[in-house]
Order: structure tokens, then C-alpha cells, then sequence
């Protein structure tokens, strides 16, 4: 049962220290960049796809495929390397940045693998579209956040739903062309519920930059129902000249992207 | 803070009275400016992109029926009959950041020709010193137009100004410094004693919004109600009620669940989904 004393307010309240206007700033930090390996790539880099990846399942889906190649990485000041890998690994705090090519067309994957704080999302969203890489399509992929949504979500059950930008409702591309959905037939997202942080500022600049951009929240956070689900959507709808069939659907129960039970459990109390 | 416009949308050259809510408990100026927005049928003209709000996004809060419009944190609406634009915020404002916010949000105004701002915000109810129950829920208000924070427009609506605004306490003084952009807000505040009960209302955020627009010569009239927090919507109704009678707005719906007041759609689950009564 939860402690009532050191539960968290509903996300509907503010802190305090949300409604003072001579609260102390978080310290600032150093600007992130992005590292490209060698040879560099021309820049801008202008993918037809740029997926960013945030949620657990989304992770170990692309982690697994094979014939990725990386191209550099995304630099949090704040975000330590101890303790990272030398090959890259599920298990890295790290922000990956990987390219696939299907045949002329040029898909980017970002695999974000370290938290980045409500503050920082809007610096992040920047870097990784509109200034270095300037996509003509992007999909976000996340879970849904519960302590957000306002309907039921049951924890045997998945769900999955969307958002998208004006151009991708419209069927817009940057000639004024029609094309379909990227993800036809999933549920939008229900009004009164609403996504933050990272997944939320992505979305947002590509609205506001007029970008083709979707947004695909799944629930639960783990698990592997989800995980095949999430492969399911993504060889259908996104990869279709990939075969994902050859990445399992996560059945080791030693993998923290399995477990339910396994997830970190994040109170305060406990630091 | 960069004003971006949708396409083929454009700011009514008409429009010239702004209405923006002020975070605060229960949320109720963001919920009354959502009643506006709806029941007024507002557009949406464009977004605010502002490197000091929190990110969020949303399925349309309006309806009638959501078709995957995407609501964004901090929205810009026109209603072309009333004359009147309306900014909606719907994430909180980067701690220690109000203030800087708040100048951005008077540059906006002053760049879009605004000439009058009108601020809707809510106060704690257990800051209120008198109660008085004769009347129902009274409204509060603080106005640019004197300088004492008085304004006949707003007597004459049964307003009570709020006493608590003393243009020569400490900490309204030091807001109004920063909002000038006299000093710079290298600390929280220049006294090293413990605040006092006379420094809550200046550390609010209707004040910071109330001390930039003043300092931009426009002129704002802050609405202000007491509540406490649970089911909110009654106080949003109530100064939703008072802005329409301030700035004479035209609200031309159907008598429905809410009457006059257009309910968004989004408030179907505002304070969560129903409880499971299977167990029962």
C-alpha cells in the first residue's frame, strides 16, 4: 500500500516550489553535442526516417538488429560513462545514434538509453532534429506514463496507441504531397491524458517545425507481450525491408525488458 | 519566446485584450481559460515555443469528438468576435524560471499590439484572513490601472482588490526591480531573514505575470479566487463567469450540461477515470 506521507502529489498538483517565483534554478549544465565517428558524415545528416527509440521494448527491439551500423552518439554532460561498455549494450547509459540503409533511403535510430530530466528534454529534442539532422520523418517510440493517463490501464493487458503531427495527419511531405499515416490503424492517444519529458518535447518541435512526426506509446512498460507487440508494429508499418523475425521476443527472465516485477523501483525513499 | 504561426492562420489585427492563466493551486486558471477557449470557439492560430516550459503533449482537449489534433504546452487562440486572444499553458515552468517566463510571455504581448492582458489565477485557501460566506465565492482582483492596484471597472463588478498588494512590501518591490530588468535574479531573494506571510502572495505566479506586463506599460487586471484543491471546475466556472462579464464576451452555445459554457472534451476525465465498482 502506499505511504500517503511520502507518496507523490498527483501530477495535476504542483510543488511548492512549482508556484514560487524565487525558487532556486537547477544548476545550469554544459550544452549536450553530437559526437559523429570518423569519417564524418556529410552534414546536415537528412534521413527519410529518423526512430527514437525511448521505451524498454522499443530498445531491445532495435538493439537486436543485426545490420545497424553506428554513427555516433549524443553527449549528456551530466551522464557518466563509467560503467558502459566498449560494444554497445542494452545495459549502457548511453544515447546511441545508428543508421540502416534500405536501399537509397537513409533511416537514422537513436536508442536513448540514459534518462534525460524534464529540463533538458527541450535542449535534446533540438540537437537530434532540425539542426544537424533534419529528417523528413520521424517516429518516437515510448511507454505510456501511467502516473499521466487518466483512463485504465490494466497491467495484463496491452495497449498501444499514437500522436501525430499536423504534416503526418495531413499526409504531408515537404512538397505538399499526399501519403498515408505511418501508422495506420492504431488508436490516438485519448484526450485528457498527456505524455511529458523527452517523447513529448520531440513531438513538439516536429509540430512546430512542420516535420512528418508520430508518437507510439505502449503499455505495459515491460514485458513480453509488449515487446512482440512493438516488433509486430515496426516490421508491419516502419521496417519492412528488415526482418526482425530472428530477434526473440525477450524470454530471458534475467532481462530487466521481461519483468514486471524487475523494474527499478523509483521512490525517493530508497536512494 | 518564438510566436509560431499554423498555416494559413494569422492574429485578428482586431484583437487587442489577451487572456492568460497564472499556475496555481487547482489549477483553476488553466481550467477557467479552457472553458474561454471552448465556449468562445476560439482558434487556434498558432504556439508559443518557450525554452522555460516543461514539455507535454495531448490528443485535441476540445473536442467534440478528438481527432488527434495535437495539443501542445503553451498555445495561442484567437476569437475573432470577441476580440480577444487566449494562451493556454498545460505543463509547469522550470523551477526559478517564473520570472523569466513571465518577460517573455509581456514580449509577446507587446509584439502582437495586446493593450490589455487579463491574468486568471487562484489563491490557497487557507491564506484568506476574513471569510465571508454571504455572498458565494468572491472575486479578487489586482489592476494596473492606479497604483494602488485599484480599478473602477472592476469595483463596479463587485470585485474586492486585493489587500494584500502593497507596491512598497519588500518583495513586490523586488519583483517589480526584476521585471524592469534592473537586476538580475542571481538569488532567490535579497533578505536573509525567513520570509513572512506579506512575501507569499509576490512569490506567486500571477504576480510575476502581473509585474512584467505592468513594466511593459500594458495594462493587466489579475482575477483572483481562493480554493483549495480537489474538484476545481466550480472556481474555473466562476472566473470564467467574471471575464465574460469584464470584457463583454459573446458566448453563443446551446443550453447543454454546462449551460452557456462549452464543457471540453477533455474534462470527461480530467480527474481521472471513474472508480471500479466491479468489486462491489
Amino acid at each position: 500500500m502506499e505511504d500517503v506521507l511520502t507518496e507523490l502529489p498527483p501530477p495535476s498538483r504542483f510543488f511548492q516550489e512549482d508556484l514560487d517565483n524565487f525558487a532556486t534554478p537547477p544548476l545550469p549544465l554544459q550544452s549536450p553535442s553530437l559526437l559523429f565517428s570518423s569519417p564524418k558524415p556529410d552534414q546536415p545528416l537528412r534521413p527519410s526516417l529518423l526512430v527514437i527509440a525511448l521505451s524498454s521494448p522499443s530498445l531491445y527491439v532495435l538493439h537486436h538488429i543485426s545490420s545497424k551500423t553506428l554513427i555516433g552518439s549524443l553527449l549528456l554532460p551530466e551522464i557518466p560513462f563509467s560503467g558502459n561498455s566498449i560494444e554497445p549494450s542494452l545495459g549502457d547509459k548511453s544515447c546511441n545514434i545508428y543508421a540502416l540503409n534500405e536501399a537509397e533511403n537513409l533511416t537514422l535510430l537513436v536508442l536513448v538509453q540514459c534518462p534525460v530530466s524534464a529540463e533538458r528534454s527541450n535542449a535534446v529534442a533540438k540537437l537530434l532534429i532540425g539542426d544537424q539532422i533534419i529528417p523528413e520523418r520521424v517516429l518516437i517510440l515510448d511507454s505510456v506514463q501511467s502516473q499521466n493517463f487518466r483512463g485504465k490501464l490494466a497491467p495484463d493487458e496491452t495497449y498501444v496507441f499514437k500522436l501525430e503531427t499536423s504534416a503526418e495527419r495531413k499526409g504531408l511531405d515537404g512538397n505538399g504531397c499526399g501519403g498515408s499515416s505511418l501508422l495506420k490503424g492504431l488508436d490516438y492517444f485519448p484526450s485528457g491524458s498527456v505524455l511529458d519529458g523527452l517523447a513529448a518535447a520531440l513531438l513538439a518541435r516536429c509540430q512546430m517545425r512542420k516535420i512528418r512526426g508520430t508518437l507510439c506509446v505502449s503499455w505495459p512498460r515491460h514485458g513480453v507481450p509488449v515487446v512482440a507487440m512493438v516488433k509486430s508494429l515496426l516490421q508491419r508499418n516502419v521496417l519492412h525491408g528488415f526482418d526482425l523475425s530472428s530477434i526473440g521476443d525477450a524470454k530471458d527472465k534475467s532481462s530487466r525488458f521481461t519483468s514486471i516485477k524487475n523494474y527499478p523501483f523509483d521512490s525517493d525513499m530508497y536512494t | 519566446m518564438e510566436f509560431i504561426i499554423e498555416e494559413g492562420k494569422s492574429l485578428n489585427n482586431e484583437t487587442s485584450t489577451l487572456i492568460l492563466p497564472a499556475l496555481s493551486i487547482g489549477n483553476v486558471g488553466q481550467l477557467a481559460v479552457d472553458l474561454l477557449v471552448s465556449s468562445t470557439r476560439a482558434e487556434r492560430i498558432g504556439y508559443l515555443d518557450d525554452p522555460y516550459i516543461l514539455p507535454c503533449v495531448g490528443n485535441d482537449a476540445y473536442g467534440p469528438t478528438p481527432c488527434g489534433e495535437l495539443a501542445l504546452p503553451l498555445e495561442a487562440y484567437d476569437s475573432r468576435n470577441n476580440g480577444v486572444a487566449l494562451v493556454q499553458q498545460r505543463s509547469p515552468v522550470v523551477k526559478g524560471m517564473m520570472v523569466e517566463f513571465a518577460k517573455n510571455l509581456a514580449d509577446f504581448a507587446v509584439d502582437t499590439g495586446m493593450k490589455h492582458v487579463v491574468v486568471l489565477s487562484s489563491l490557497e485557501f487557507m491564506r484568506l484572513q476574513k471569510i465571508d460566506t454571504s455572498s458565494g465565492l468572491q472575486i479578487y482582483y489586482l489592476s494596473s490601472a492606479n497604483a494602488d492596484g485599484t480599478d473602477d471597472c472592476c469595483e463596479r463588478l463587485g470585485w474586492k482588490k486585493l489587500q494584500e498588494y502593497n507596491p512598497a512590501q519588500r518583495t513586490w518591490k523586488f519583483l517589480s526591480t526584476l521585471a524592469e530588468g534592473n537586476v538580475m535574479q542571481e538569488d532567490s531573494l535579497p533578505f536573509e531573514d525567513e520570509p513572512e506571510d506579506e512575501d507569499y502572495y509576490p512569490s506567486l505566479p500571477f504576480a510575476a505575470l502581473f509585474s512584467c506586463f505592468k513594466a511593459k506599460g500594458i495594462r493587466v487586471t489579475c482575477l483572483l479566487c481562493y480554493c483549495s484543491e480537489g474538484d476545481n471546475t466550480p472556481e474555473a466556472f466562476s472566473l470564467a463567469e467574471e471575464t465574460s462579464k469584464l470584457l463583454g464576451l459573446s458566448l453563443n452555445n446551446p443550453h447543454g450540461e454546462g449551460g452557456k459554457w462549452l464543457i471540453p472534451f477533455s474534462w470527461r476525465t480530467v480527474y481521472g477515470p471513474p472508480p471500479d465498482t466491479s468489486m462491489f
